[in-house]
């Protein structure tokens, strides 16, 4: 797993993800403070998501039958799509995240009237 | 004194892993997803603000969708759907203005932009030539990140978007 800065072109260091392997389906919050990603394979596959700014590891817990496919993080990291694998079908899974993340606002945010424009 | 300085330093070690990792059981969304059931199975999920876009099952076909999250359920798009298309990744902007759309269509893959107030498909070209699979806009819609395929090679490209 890569992290770039795309103004410097600097890799960023990720304390966890770097050795949780292989991953799926990356997925960064507005300012890249968390990145999901989906990590190991079949029915092991777990969604892990990194909090660069404090460090924190965070694992989320589905539900044992959920086999989850891809992922979307939406960009102020208050929710979580999933892509899971179904009988015959995939299907979407929405989770709220937020009584476990801060949100990751754009710069210039002022309040929850902007909070679908995701424009700085 | 040495085994229990050890013992010492690995629980000092597992403590400090215990504090940087956590398991969390973040809070399922049912009413959305029995609403999205409903509407077919769904593929490629992308969330940006109140907005998400999907690839929905209809039947033999499949099709991109957008939902409002805040209640208004789908909203149409008038001019992306094509009979004749396979859509086979999505990716919607914050303000739900901007989706860029990875499909097949007459025997090739191509990458699209569909601005929503427009009602206009744009298609964007491979440079050099290659074959898109994944898509990824940025939330502002100024810029998508889109995974390509060229002579055995996955490359990911930026793209700038007036």
């Amino acid at each position: 797993m890569v992290l770039q800065d795309q103004a410097s072109g600097r890799l960023l260091p990720l304390r966890h993800l770097g050795r949780h392997t292989p991953h799926h389906s990356p997925s960064l919050s507005w300012n890249g403070r968390y990145l999901a990603v989906l990590a190991g394979a079949g029915r092991q596959r777990r969604v892990l998501l990194e909090d660069r700014a404090t460090g924190r590891l965070h694992r989320l817990l589905l539900p044992p039958d959920l086999e989850p496919e891809r992922l979307s993080l939406a960009p102020d990291a208050r929710r979580l799509a999933l892509e899971v694998a179904g009988p015959g079908r995939a299907r979407l899974r929405l989770f709220d995240l937020a009584a476990l993340l801060e949100p990751d606002r754009p710069p210039g945010w002022l309040g929850q009237g902007n909070a679908g424009a995701g424009r700085p | 004194m040495r085994p229990r300085a050890r013992l010492g330093g690995l629980v000092g070690a597992l403590a400090l892993f215990a504090s940087a990792c956590t398991a969390d059981m973040p809070r399922p969304l049912a009413g959305i997803d029995r609403q999205l059931d409903q509407a077919g199975a769904g593929q490629s999920p992308s969330l940006a603000g109140r907005w998400l876009a999907l690839i929905a099952a209809r039947g033999e076909r499949q099709e991109v969708l957008l939902v409002d999250l805040e209640g208004l359920g789908p909203v149409p798009l008038p001019g992306l759907n094509r009979p004749d298309a396979q859509p086979l990744a999505v990716s919607v902007d914050g303000g739900g203005e901007r989706l860029a759309v990875v499909r097949q269509l007459e025997g090739r893959t191509e990458l699209v932009l569909y601005r929503r107030r427009a009602m206009a498909v744009e298609r964007i070209p491979m440079q050099p030539a290659g074959v898109p699979r994944r898509v990824s806009l940025r939330a502002d819609g100024g810029e998508l990140a889109v995974e390509v395929s060229r002579d055995g090679l996955w490359q990911v490209d930026l793209v700038r978007l007036p």
